[in-house]
């Protein structure tokens, strides 16, 4: 599909033979388009714009005088739209709206017939229709499509071979090929019901709900990063994760429904039902300086009716927001009142604390901060990594502990100096003699020395400043040490910036003789921080800022940093510090030859229970101990310090299972006014409450007694009063499966959208699905088993005259894979997909560089994940607003700042550009290519044989696979000759070759694998 | 060699068309129900624009939009305030400011600075312009300078979507994408909107893909951003240890294996395909030759001030914009990031000055003397301008007056248009605000702003939304 069937959706298209043999026209079909697009701009809901006080959208006296129904002769609206005259005719030259001779002939028609008038379709209420050839077996949705087919056509299309139905299933419900033995079980699978038994296989993989969530969260407007000015990160993921789950549980839409726009107001709401809230706070946020936190309020309010609007009610409320609705009856109180709902979403303006618009709420908030309210779940992909990466750890130590560890010895004379030094010092510590002395924010000459307590520690002084820093002597007992410990006292905070109070060692130094050399800290951590953050991202430990809490003063405070080596201090050295900090109290400073991979543990005296052989500590836990401290200060072997660190941090960046996700919070509601023409600084408007549109049945209301609530407005979106949600879903469902859904413009069903192609079709699949309790699986099957679907795509000559786009459904359509299966599929024919996981953080897949390199505030980094990410799923990748992945963005994912129920479908050179140079895709090339190569096969025509099923589905036409053999010949020898170039293929990416496959060989299989993930028909489903 | 050639495509393209295809039928109609009758089918892939003939006189073929982003103060470049001069320092007419909205003055005590810089009379027209801008100053007599342009956003991210798509409204088409939706592009093997970026040293501010997205027109219409680093063009370079014939042979395998399919299928995408692969594979050869800078002489680097050719900078873009005017590249559109003085906007200035200064005048009088100053409309100028009134060191945003200046392409030569307020505080003569801006460069491209659309949900969007009135005043 390219731009040209965008336009056709667009442009609402259907065939001319829906008219041709009607004896009488429909005012849905035929004449509420022309009077719409054409009359209703002057004559229409809106009427602050209505010309002549007379509106053709109701058949009103007004209507009905001018319109002279069954007399054409006597009716002025004939009259003025036959008219040559320039000041007469209708629409006037000045609207540059025209109407052709066949509008004009239909308007003459439907005034001879009587100028009747039809509720719209989509607000009309919902019975379900009889189905055409009620009692027999076949799906219903076959009888109401073959009753629209022409009666000169040839009815459906012959169903789609095995092959091409089973991938075009398999990507419709997974986003993934079938695989091979997948394909060998269907295609030798005789028996009765072998498709539906693979649709429900289909439908009960997990991987459906990964499909599902890349329809909803376009809808959701789900990304990971705010969308305004800095497009800082916000953290979300656990949302993406409960889509995913809905979707697979099969979660009714109703549920689904009321779970993400009040879940939190549900009596006793458990986590799930608070993370589904996640959905009211997907809306743009800014934090940019000089913004106004109203005019912000408003803007997220607006954006806020736009989108439920649009993904429940497939209705533009967008317009009324200035002004009455122009086309639909949608009055600019339906809009502030819809708003009204979600006037209790705590939220801000501004996620900031400027000095000229304060925030006492967010005090001292940066650029790096998340964007609360928020709340911290489990995270179960995050809490598997955990356990597997603690599992690595106590296993790496475990080789160290046993009988069978290289450095028994080693180890052993460690444990028993170690031991010596605990009796010596009475501890892990030994405190050392400090003096400081104290400097203002940028001089360079010290204000005086810091007081020092009876018990040796330096007094900071009782008023510091942002900037202020003291620097410390420090004169330690030779000896050899790994860590460093800084207890606190009396701790206040008599200054605020925006990182918070506490204090940083930003430099540190050994004094030896003369000369003096950097310490480098591996990682500090303390007893208690509050935390602090980068992009959104909290930081691990201390190290480069220590955030006190801020019931600080309460409890000793203590920290400890561990060197990346040991440092040997001799007789007369000195150690340096430097330490910014704003706050007071007193710090007393201690050094220790000991370090564990977790800081904190220093802090505790479970180390000196585990070198004590009397303690009554558990054999292993106390052996794993032992040889942390033995490995974080004691061992030779540097290899096996820095692997034990390796995973120790690599524990940390799992925080232990859990993870933050935005969520609505509610707060006592703002009052929300009428804005006229949106303009946020008149407050002359009335202030509304929450009320359902108007326009829609079963409206509700708030009195001054009674405020409806946003589960009141959940509700009534999946109340049987309501029809229009049930049929705007139904209608989005069948999209996925047919690449255009039965009323194209799937995002509004007002009257300047299109009147269905099967309007009975889709009120009968629509009241199917409510009354079916919102069964998701149950629509998509009915979907996928019928025989609609499961024509074949070959399209017919002939049938494309009366039908260009197919609209009457006598064949299937072919569709383009969306970016993210465009992705999924190469990586799974390459066999480099992993599907090891559900869930989880977002991916960072290969990215050109500098591609961000236009944000700011904070500044950003893209770094590409390792391998335990990298070829994650497409829907799993980082949603960046103001600068989507490149490889999504042109293959039309759209950015989501708003609702997206559409994306558009190009065909474009950079398309092409991105399969053929992208790095993953090389790399997804090379990996096919080892994969065929390595596979069965005995000739060259045999593995490219496998690599067409693999890409395609199908074996390839003969001369097709010789062409590829004469291909791989040739790059054979082009490779041979130039071995260099063959390597550097071979170094794209991560992942690595078998080093048994010669290079110049799987060079050229890599050039084979580059021209299957290329072709047209490996990103389509025929 | 064994490609297709373009016609052999278009030729292919038909057959398959007109016997089933979705092509000619149905573009036919529904281009109607888009545009009247005033559009043509298009010849794919090239699209030649959706417009068929001009509405008004074609001024102007392409536009370079040198972007200012940040906001430079008018008062230091092309607005000379003697008014504001005397009352510095002091606290600035309440009448003025009442009401009005503020971005971080927000909550303050408002003062009133004078311009930091003297200003001269330029050129046999006279106008003023601040001497921090000798070189553009220099071509004074080729200037259309606006001095009473107004807008309605007051941050950085809403201002930059209003001044490029008219609407802060998320999804509308940018300018260029709009322009070349209704004109297409002259260029065969590069892309037809191109946006490039440049930073300065202070008063940086983040812009964002959206200002050059296409949004609902389709995404063959969204703005390519050139990169100063690695590819000049996303994945324009082939992968590592392939060479060009590699490449070729490879394209050349996809094609005919999508041809295969094309017997089987009847998809009109996969001709449109085909015809894709073969313009990416002439854009891998053309955009490394575009941004070759080789076949420029050093004295054409002297004079756009290029300390590194391909660097980045704005200078080096500047370069670059004139050869991808050259090539038919229809709109092209240079951001430099650097005009944000809250502070400092003494030396603030002074650097985005010499920053742009320059390469902007290079740019302008290069292109006129190649002949192509005629049909080129540039465009000069920021998102909004800036306070009279302080802010510390520095100006606020301000959006009810500021001033852009346009060269080239049909404009008033050596003209001022509209004025503020005694204090540059409002535009108050001949106001220009953002949608008549916009209405006057489709005008100067031969488009009526009013006649340019397309349906999205249910409305006729445009680039001027609901409003936009041409400017005639700057037309010469």
């Amino acid at each position: 599909m390219n731009f040209l069937h965008r336009f056709l959706l667009g442009v609402c298209l259907l065939p001319s033979v829906l008219t041709a043999t009607e004896p009488r026209l429909s005012f849905n079909r035929d004449i509420r388009p022309i009077l719409s697009d054409r009359c209703y701009h002057c004559h229409g809901p809106d009427g602050s714009e209505r010309k002549a006080d007379l509106r053709l959208d109701l058949r009103g006296e007004d209507a009905l005088l001018v319109l002279a129904p069954g007399d054409v002769q006597a009716s002025e609206v004939i009259k003025r739209v036959f008219s040559k005259d320039a000041d007469e005719v209708m629409p006037p030259p000045e609207s540059h709206k025209t109407l052709t001779d066949d509008e004009k002939a239909k308007l003459r028609r439907w005034i001879e017939e009587g100028a009747e008038y039809e509720p719209h379709w989509a607000y009309a209420p919902l019975v379900r229709p009889a189905v055409p050839s009620a009692g027999s077996k076949e799906n219903p949705i076959d009888s109401f499509v073959r009753a629209r087919h022409p009666a000169s056509s040839a009815g459906f299309a012959p169903e789609a071979s095995p092959e091409r139905l089973l991938r075009r299933l398999s990507l419709d419900l997974t986003g993934l090929p079938p695989t091979e033995s997948e394909r060998a079980a269907f295609l030798s699978d005789r028996a009765p019901g072998a498709y539906e038994r693979v649709v429900d296989r289909l439908l009960a993989s997990p991987r459906f709900g990964e499909r599902m969530a890349v329809w909803w969260l376009d809808i959701a407007r789900f990304t990971d990063t705010v969308g305004f000015h800095g497009d800082q990160n916000q953290r979300i993921f656990p949302y993406r994760d409960y889509v995913i789950a809905a979707f697979n549980a099969n979660k009714p839409f109703d549920q689904f429904t009321i779970e993400q726009l009040a879940g939190d107001l549900l009596p006793s709401p458990t986590v799930e039902q608070r993370v589904a809230t996640g959905y009211n706070r997907l809306n743009m946020m800014t934090r940019e300086g000089g913004a106004q936190p109203k005019e912000y309020l408003a803007k997220y309010g607006a954006e806020r009716v736009r989108s439920v609007a649009a993904a429940w009610l497939g209705s533009t409320f967008g317009c009324a927001e200035c002004h009455d609705h122009k086309f639909d009856p949608i009055p600019t109180r339906d809009f502030y009142q819809l708003q009204a709902f979600f006037a209790d979403v705590k939220q801000w303006g501004v996620y900031h604390d400027y000095t000229y618009t304060p925030n006492p709420d967010l005090k001292g908030f940066s650029n790096d901060h998340p964007f609360p309210p928020e709340l911290q779940v489990d995270s179960p992909y995050l809490q598997d990594r955990d356990r597997a990466a603690r599992a690595a750890l106590v296993q790496y130590l475990d080789t160290w502990s046993g009988a069978k560890s290289p450095a028994t010895a080693e180890r052993a004379a460690w444990i028993g100096s170690a031991r010596a030094w605990v009796s010596a010092h009475a501890g892990l510590w030994q405190p050392v003699e400090a003096s400081g002395l104290r400097y203002k924010r940028g001089q360079t000459d010290p204000v005086g020395p810091l007081g020092v307590a009876p018990t040796g520690a330096l007094e900071l002084g009782a008023k510091a400043r942002s900037g202020d820093e003291i620097r410390v002597v420090l004169k330690p007992a030779p000896g050899r040490y790994a860590s460093l410990r800084i207890d606190l006292g009396g701790v206040a905070f008599p200054v605020e910036d925006n990182e918070g109070s506490g204090f940083r060692v930003f430099a540190f130094q050994l004094h030896s003789g003369g000369a003096h050399r950097r310490v480098d800290v591996h990682f500090a951590d303390a007893t208690a921080k509050r935390p602090r953050y980068r992009n959104g991202a909290e930081l691990d430990g201390v190290a480069d800022g220590w955030r006190l809490p801020a019931e600080a003063g309460a409890e000793p405070l203590a920290g400890a940093w561990v060197f990346q080596q040991p440092i040997e201090v001799k007789p007369g050295d000195e150690l340096h510090l430097r330490l910014a900090y704003d706050v007071t109290g007193a710090v007393r400073f201690s050094l220790s030859p000991f370090a564990t991979l977790d800081p904190r543990r220093l802090l505790q005296d479970e180390l000196v229970q585990a070198l004590d052989p009397k303690s009554r500590m558990a054999p292993a836990a106390r052996q794993s101990l032992l040889t942390e401290a033995w490995l974080g200060a004691g061992a030779r072997d540097a290899d096996a310090q820095a692997k034990a660190r390796r995973l120790a941090s690599e524990i940390r960046t799992f925080q232990g299972g859990k993870a933050w996700t935005l969520v609505t919070e509610a707060a006592d509601p703002l009052p929300v006014r009428v804005l006229p023409r949106g303009n946020w600084q008149d407050e002359s408007g009335p202030v509304v409450l929450p009320a359902t549109p108007s326009f829609l049945p079963g409206q509700r209301v708030s009195t001054p007694e009674q405020r409806l609530t946003r589960l009141d407005l959940a509700r009534w979106i999946v109340s049987p009063e309501n029809p229009i949600t049930a049929r705007t879903v139904a209608n989005r469902l069948w999209q996925p499966f047919f690449g255009t859904a039965l009323s194209a413009v799937v995002d509004d069903l007002g009257s300047q959208g299109e009147l269905p192609s099967h309007p009975e079709l889709l009120d009968w699949l629509a009241a199917e699905f409510r009354e079916s309790g919102w069964d998701v699986k149950h629509l998509v099957r009915l979907i996928v088993t019928s025989r609609t679907y499961r024509q074949s795509s070959v399209h017919r000559p002939g049938l494309r005259e009366t039908d260009p786009a197919n609209r009457l459904l006598t064949a299937q359509n072919p569709r383009r894979l969306e970016a993210e299966f465009v992705r999924d599929n190469a990586l799974f024919v390459a066999d480099l997909l992993d599907l090891r996981a559900i869930g989880g953080p977002s991916i960072r897949p290969y990215q050109p560089a500098g591609h961000y390199a236009a944000l700011q505030f904070p500044d950003r980094d893209y770094v590409d994940d390792g391998a335990e990410e990298q070829w994650r799923r497409g829907v799993y990748m980082h949603w960046q607003r103001t600068f989507l992945h490149p490889m999504l963005v042109n293959f039309d994912a759209p950015n989501r700042d708003e609702c997206t129920a559409q994306r558009s479908l190009s065909n474009t050179p950079q398309q092409a550009l991105t399969l053929l140079n992208d790095p993953t895709f090389v790399e997804a090339a090379r990996a096919f290519a080892v994969r065929l190569l390595t596979g069965p096969g005995r000739s060259d025509a045999e593995r490219i044989e496998r690599g067409f099923v693999l890409a395609v589905g199908r074996p390839p036409k003969p001369e097709d696979r010789d062409r590829l053999v004469a291909l791989l010949a040739a790059q054979t020898e082009h490779y041979r000759a130039h071995p260099d170039d063959a390597r550097r293929l071979l170094a794209v990416g991560l992942q690595r070759s078998p080093a048994t496959l010669p290079a110049p060989l799987l060079a050229a299989w890599t050039q084979v694998g580059r021209v299957l993930l290329n072709a047209q028909e490996t990103i389509t489903r025929y | 060699m064994n490609f297709l050639t373009p016609d052999q495509i278009n030729r292919r393209t038909f057959l398959t068309r007109s016997a089933y295809g979705l092509g000619g039928l149905s573009f036919a109609l529904l281009a109607d129900r888009l545009l009247g009758s005033e559009t043509v089918q298009p010849a794919e892939p090239g699209w030649r624009g959706a417009l068929r003939h001009p509405h008004f006189p074609v001024k102007a073929r392409r536009i370079i939009y040198l972007c200012m982003a940040g906001g430079p103060s008018h008062l230091e470049t092309f607005d000379y305030k003697p008014e504001l001069v005397r009352l510095d320092g002091q606290v600035f007419p309440d009448s003025f400011t009442q009401g009005q909205q503020l971005a971080q003055l927000q909550n303050t005590v408002l003062k009133a600075r004078g311009p930091i810089a003297p200003f001269s009379r330029r050129g046999q027209c006279g106008m003023e312009v601040c001497d921090l801008f000798p070189h553009i100053g220099g071509l004074a007599d080729e200037l259309c300078v606006i001095r009473s342009m107004k807008t309605e956003q007051i941050n950085h991210d809403t201002a930059h979507a209003f001044m490029n798509t008219g609407s802060i409204i998320k999804g509308r088409p940018s300018m260029g994408s709009w322009l070349l939706y209704g004109l297409g592009s002259e260029s065969e093997n590069l892309p037809g909107f191109v946006v490039l970026t440049s930073k300065g040293r202070n008063g940086v501010q983040p812009v964002s893909a959206r200002q050059w997205s296409s949004g609902v027109l389709p995404s063959r219409f969204q703005g390519i951003q050139f990169q100063s680093q690695g590819d000049a063009v996303h994945y324009i370079g082939n992968p590592d240890g392939v060479c060009q014939s590699t490449q070729r042979q490879v394209i050349e395998e996809v094609q005919r294996l999508n041809g295969s399919l094309a017997e089987e299928m009847l998809d009109p995408e996969i001709a449109t395909r085909i015809a894709q692969y073969e313009l990416a594979f002439k854009m891998q050869a053309s955009v490394p030759e575009l941004t070759d800078f080789k076949s420029e002489s050093p004295a054409m680097l002297e004079r756009y001030g290029i300390k590194q050719p391909g660097d980045g900078s704005f200078a080096s873009n500047c370069l670059l914009a004139r050869r991808l005017a050259e090539r038919g590249v229809r709109m092209i559109q240079l951001y430099h990031r650097g005009w944000d003085h809250h502070s400092d906007i003494v030396g603030g200035m002074k650097e985005g000055a010499l920053a742009v200064d320059q390469a902007t005048a290079a740019l302008i009088s290069d292109l006129k003397e190649r002949g192509m100053l005629d049909d080129t409309l540039v465009l000069w100028g920021g998102e909004f301008g800036r306070t009279p009134m302080g802010q510390g060191t520095g100006r606020d945003h301000h959006i009810l007056g500021f001033s852009l200046f346009m060269a080239g392409g049909g404009v008033k030569k050596g003209t001022v248009y509209g004025a503020t307020d005694e204090l540059g505080y409002r535009a108050t003569q001949d106001v220009v605000d953002v949608h008549d801006l916009h209405a006057t460069l489709l005008a100067l491209m031969g488009v009526d702003h009013l006649r340019l659309n397309t349906k999205f949900q249910g409305l006729d969007i445009r680039l001027t939304g609901i409003a936009g009135k041409v400017v005639r005043g700057v037309m010469a």
